[in-house]
């Protein structure tokens, strides 16, 4: 009898089907005990909707011609005085004139429609390009706080520690306050940098102590081995000991951005319109409330699940040398 | 090409300070080969470190061809491009390849172009015979490879001393030979070096110098014919015992 057996696996798996179907039936029950009424059909126009322009004569005069162009029609309108034919291109199915008509300045011919970008998408944009300017900051003063942190100067070191300190004590909400109220009074700061500076000095000091401990794990022959080929302390540090520590802290380092993009939705109480300020705003309109939030945890979900993929693939890439 | 005068080395962390190198004084000449063997914590490792700068000491003076490692002028980094060391664990950088780790320091300390390291790189590979690993990851060699490679690593730097820690304790038996071969010929090539080993065949073949370390002091210190025949010491009969 082969040592290895494999235990059937498919009664298990048939049971967490069971088990996820189960929580979603009563998820809909749940809703049908508050006469909920699902209106999904009202989520897709807040990510991308057609709106119609309308539009009108240049000039007053007479429709010389209608030419159609693909779904859209070119009206020529000539003057009375003669003077060369203006064209205004409109949607066929909206035009309002006919060959012959006059028409005075600013009168509706028609409109053009084109897709427009909607809130949610904005939202989920500005949550994104927060997310990572801020992160690249964070990863930039983690980066610096950590190597103070190991200084031997007692100076930086004492700095490194307060800040850390200072941050991983205090909630990011209470910060996001201090940064935009306080801080952004003083330097008369926007509410999207104040935003982005709290969530960056947020993320920077945990990102040190990553660090910090990264390099720590660092063997100290390698630096030994560094500095015994006459190597400075700098050039022991990028060359040999930070290329291994990063490799090593890249999964908590990542774990840690994902973090970040779910903590920017703090960012909405400053009146900065990320994904969750824009559900919440659309909820206003919508009445889509159960929908919009679903949406928008669906939204999070896809774009950290994206990220731990890249991960994934950065790791596998990484892993060449050893 | 190596001198050593009244050279103190304390450890002072938990408990009573340990004196690893204790007051020691002598002197290496240009081409020589020292032997330095002792029992386990007689400061052998730490007297090496101090050579090169590894260890900062706590008394006396040590001068490497000339320039003082205490003096406050000296820069400690152009002293260490002159003075190779080999660990005993090897110590190479995993995060690149065997030919990044012989050009590595070449370029960054000596500055040299990147062809011309490459140039040097392989010529020293080829030297310790692992030419053909160049593009390989130290995980992939084995340990007497690797230890070559961290041969070749340090004679990059065209060192004036070469200081070897052990260099074949973390070797299985069959690949020891194959290091000592290395060593052997550098030595005959006029290098001068110190080497802290337990291979008593090595020390009595190459070494023109054994020296027999105790709790931090060099009790002994004569060519290996003598040392080997008729020690003075007690305790480094003692220990010539145990390991023959
Ligand atoms: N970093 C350190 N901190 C404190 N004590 C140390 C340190 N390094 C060495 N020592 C102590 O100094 C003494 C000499 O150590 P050393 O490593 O030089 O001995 P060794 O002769 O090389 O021994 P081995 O043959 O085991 O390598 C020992 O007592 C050791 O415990
Ligand atoms: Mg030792």
């Amino acid at each position: 009898m082969p040592l290895n057996r494999h235990p059937t696996q498919w009664p298990w798996h048939g049971l967490l089907a069971l088990i996820l179907l189960s929580l979603a039936a009563g998820l809909w029950v749940a809703t049908k005990r508050v006469n909920y009424e699902w209106r999904w059909e009202r989520v897709p126009q807040y990510f991308f909707y057609q709106a119609e322009d309308a539009q009108s004569a240049p000039v007053a005069g007479t429709i010389t011609q209608i030419r159609p162009d693909g779904a859209r029609s070119r009206v020529d309108i000539t003057p009375a005085n003669g003077a060369q034919a203006v064209s205004v291109t409109v949607e066929t199915d909206t035009l309002k004139v006919k060959v012959g008509e006059t028409v005075t300045e600013d009168s509706d011919i028609g409109a053009l429609r084109q897709w427009k970008i909607g809130p949610l998408t904005w939202g989920l944009w500005v949550t994104i390009w927060i997310s990572f300017v801020s992160g690249f900051i964070g990863l930039f003063i983690g980066l610096i706080t950590g190597l103070c942190r190991l200084s031997p100067n007692p100076t930086l070191r004492g700095l490194a520690v307060f800040y850390i300190e200072l941050i991983r004590g205090t909630p990011l909400l209470v910060q996001i306050f201090i940064f935009y109220f306080f801080i952004g009074t003083v330097l008369n700061l926007d509410r999207i940098v104040a935003g982005i500076g709290a969530l960056a000095l947020f993320v920077g000091a945990y990102t040190a102590e990553i660090i910090r401990a990264g390099i720590q794990s660092i063997a100290k022959g390698q630096s030994e081995a560094a500095r015994s080929l006459g190597m400075t302390a700098a050039q022991t540090m990028t060359h040999i000991v930070l290329p291994q520590a990063l490799k090593r802290v890249l999964p908590p380092l990542a774990g840690q951005f994902i973090n970040l993009i779910k903590d920017s939705s703090l960012v909405s109480v400053i009146a900065i319109t990320d994904l969750t300020k824009s559900g919440r705003e659309i909820i206003t309109s919508s009445f889509a409330t159960f929908e919009i939030w679903f949406t928008v945890a669906l939204l999070y979900l896809v774009v950290t699940s994206l990220l731990s993929q890249l991960l994934f693939w950065l790791e596998r890439r990484f892993a060449r040398s050893d | 090409m190596i001198k050593v005068n009244n050279l103190v080395k304390v450890f002072s962390g938990r408990g009573k300070p340990v004196r690893a190198v204790d007051n020691v004084s002598t002197q290496v000449s240009k081409g020589e080969v020292v032997v330095i063997i002792g029992p386990s914590g007689s400061g052998k490792s730490t007297f090496l470190r101090c050579l090169n700068g590894l260890e900062a000491f706590d008394d006396g003076q040590v001068i490497i061809d000339g320039v003082d490692l205490g003096d406050s002028k000296t820069n400690i980094n152009t002293v260490r491009r002159e003075v190779g060391m080999v660990f005993q664990h090897f110590n190479l950088f995993p995060h690149k390849t065997v030919l990044e780790n012989v050009t590595l320091a070449q370029r960054v300390v000596r500055r040299r172009k990147p062809a011309e390291a490459e140039d040097k790189a392989m010529a020293l590979l080829t030297k310790v015979g692992i030419a053909e690993k160049a593009h390989e990851y130290p995980s992939r060699l084995s340990g007497g490879q690797q230890q070559r490679v961290a041969i070749a690593r340090a004679l990059a730097m065209d060192p004036k001393v070469m200081l070897f820690d052990e260099p074949t304790s973390a070797l299985d038996p069959e690949m020891v030979g194959e290091v000592l071969d290395v060593m052997q010929q550098l030595a005959r090539e006029g290098m001068t070096m110190a080497v802290v080993t337990h291979e008593m065949g090595f020390a009595r073949e190459v070494a023109h110098r054994v020296m027999f370390m105790d709790a931090g002091k060099i009790l002994e210190d004569a060519p290996p014919m003598v040392f080997f025949t008729a020690p003075k010491e007690p305790r480094a009969q003692t220990f010539l015992k145990q390991v023959l």
